[in-house]
C-alpha cells in the first residue's frame, strides 16, 4: 500500500471516498489540530471541543459524497465543516431555536457550500502563508478585527453584534463588509 | 446583477453573518447563473478559513482517534447502505449475454462514472486488498499471541474474507464492471480500523500483565529466601 504521508489532501480524501479507513485516519492525523484549535476557540470547553471534532469525522465518512471532487478544496472544505459544526453545537447550548439536528439538516446547514470556482487549497500550502495572514489581520483596526471575530469564531449574528456593540445593526453590517475587504485587500497585496 | 453589491453580500455570507433578507438577495444572484462572481466567493472562502492561523494552535487528547473510530464503527449500517448504493448505480442494468456487448457496457459505464474521479475504481479494488492484508496479519499474530477462543473468531472472519474474495472474482468473470463491492466489506473495514487501534491497547496491556507476573515470582521467591534466612538464623 502507498505511503499516505507522502499524498496530498485531495489525494487522500479520493481514497476517502473509496472508505479506506487509514486514508481517512491520515486525514484526521493532518487536520486534527488546525480543525481542534477551530473548534476549542468557537466552543472554549475541552471536551466539547473534542466531541465536535470527532463528529467533523464521522460526518466526513458518512457524507463524502458530498464533497466536490472537481474543485478538491480539502482544506476549506473541512474548515468550514468543523466551524459550522461548532457554530451549531453552541447555538443549541445556548437555547437558539434550530430546526431538529438530521440528516437534511446537516447537508442544508453544515456541510459547507463552496463556490464551483474555488481554486484549491492544501493544508501544507495554508500553513506557508501563516504569516502573511497574520500580516493582515494586524493591519486592520481594533474594532474592525473585534467585529470579525465576533462573527467568525462567536458565529454572532448582525444583531447579536449589534445588541453586544450597543451599535445599530447597518452599521454591523458595513463594519463587516469594511473589515472583511480590507482583510482581502491586504492579503493579495502581501 | 449589480457586482458590487453581490460582493458586499457575499462577505457576508462566507462570515455565517448575512441576514435572512439579504440571504434571500443572494440567492437570487446566484440562481441569474452567468455574472455571479463565483471565482470571488472562492477567493473570500479560501482566506475567511485561513482565520483560524492566526490563534495560537491547540492539540486534542490523544486517545480522541480511538474514540472517533469507535463511533466509526457505530454507524457501519450506513456506511453499508451507501456502498449497497453507490454499487446499484454502478451496475448495469441489464444481464450481458454476449462479448460484443461486454464492450459496449465497460464503455457505457465509463461515461455514466464521469462525475467520479478515476481513481476511484482502483481503490475500491484496493478495499479488498486491505482487508485480505488486515486479516492475514490478524490472524499471524494471532498463533503466538491470542487465546484459542479468538484466534478460531480470527481464523473464521479469514475464511469469510477469502470467500468474499471468491466471491468478488467470480461476479467479475460474469459482469463487465471493474470495482464490485461486497456489501460485507465495509463492516469488515471499519471492523479492522477499530481494531487496529483496539488490538494495540491489548497488546501492551497483556506485556504488562505478564511484566506484572514475573514481578511477583521474582518477590515471592526473594520473600521465600528471607523466611528460610530469618529461621536458619534463629
Amino acid at each position: 500500500m502507498a505511503d499516505t504521508n507522502s499524498l496530498t489532501d485531495a489525494e487522500i480524501m479520493l481514497k476517502v471516498a473509496g472508505y479506506d479507513s487509514k486514508a481517512l485516519e491520515q486525514l484526521y492525523d493532518r487536520f486534527a489540530p488546525i480543525l481542534y484549535t477551530l473548534i476549542k476557540k468557537i466552543v472554549t470547553d475541552k471536551e466539547t471541543a473534542e466531541e465536535i471534532l470527532s463528529d467533523v469525522f464521522v460526518i466526513v465518512w458518512r457524507q463524502i459524497d458530498q464533497f466536490d471532487f472537481k474543485t478538491n478544496n480539502v482544506y476549506t472544505w473541512l474548515v468550514t465543516l468543523a466551524r459550522n459544526k461548532a457554530i451549531d453545537v453552541v447555538n443549541r447550548r445556548n437555547d437558539k431555536i434550530l430546526p431538529e439536528y438530521n440528516d437534511e439538516y446537516e447537508k442544508e446547514h453544515i456541510l459547507p457550500k463552496l463556490s464551483p470556482e474555488i481554486p484549491p487549497l492544501e493544508l501544507r500550502d495554508v500553513l506557508g502563508k501563516k504569516e502573511k495572514i497574520v500580516k493582515a489581520l494586524k493591519s486592520l483596526t481594533d474594532a474592525q478585527k473585534y467585529v470579525l471575530e465576533l462573527s467568525y469564531f462567536g458565529g454572532m449574528d448582525q444583531a447579536e453584534i449589534a445588541a453586544k456593540l450597543n451599535i445599530p445593526a447597518v452599521t454591523v453590517k458595513s463594519k463587516l463588509q469594511v473589515a472583511f475587504g480590507k482583510l482581502m485587500q491586504k492579503v493579495s497585496e502581501a | 446583477m449589480d457586482k458590487k453589491k453581490s460582493l458586499d453580500l457575499i462577505k457576508l455570507e462566507v462570515l455565517g453573518c448575512i441576514s435572512e433578507k439579504d440571504g434571500e438577495t443572494l440567492q437570487a444572484f446566484k440562481n441569474e447563473g452567468e455574472d455571479f462572481p463565483w471565482k470571488e466567493l472562492g477567493d473570500y472562502q479560501n482566506v475567511i478559513s485561513m482565520l483560524p492561523l492566526t490563534i495560537e494552535m491547540k492539540y486534542p487528547a490523544s486517545d480522541l482517534k480511538d474514540k472517533t473510530a469507535m463511533k466509526l464503527y457505530g454507524i457501519r449500517d450506513q456506511i453499508k447502505a451507501k456502498i449497497d448504493a453507490r454499487k446499484a448505480e454502478e451496475m448495469p442494468t441489464e444481464p450481458i449475454e454476449e462479448v460484443s456487448q461486454t464492450t459496449e457496457e465497460i464503455e457505457i459505464h465509463e461515461v455514466a462514472s464521469d462525475n467520479i474521479p478515476t481513481e476511484h475504481i482502483e481503490i475500491e479494488e484496493n478495499v479488498f486488498a486491505e482487508v485480505e492484508e488486515g486479516f492475514s496479519l490478524n490472524t499471524e499474530a494471532a498463533l503466538g499471541k491470542e487465546e484459542p477462543a479468538r484466534f478460531s473468531g480470527k481464523h473464521k472472519e479469514k475464511s469469510n474474507s477469502e470467500s468474499l474474495f471468491k466471491q468478488s472474482e467470480e461476479v467479475e468473470t460474469r459482469e463487465p464492471v471493474k470495482a464490485v463491492i461486497d456489501k460485507e466489506a465495509i463492516e469488515k473495514i471499519t471492523r479492522e480500523f477499530v481494531k487496529s487501534h483496539v488490538d494495540r491497547e491489548l497488546v501492551s496491556l497483556r506485556n504488562n500483565v505478564n511484566k506484572n507476573k514475573m514481578l511477583s515470582f521474582i518477590l515471592f521467591a526473594v520473600a521465600l529466601i528471607l523466611i528460610v534466612v530469618t529461621f536458619f538464623l534463629k
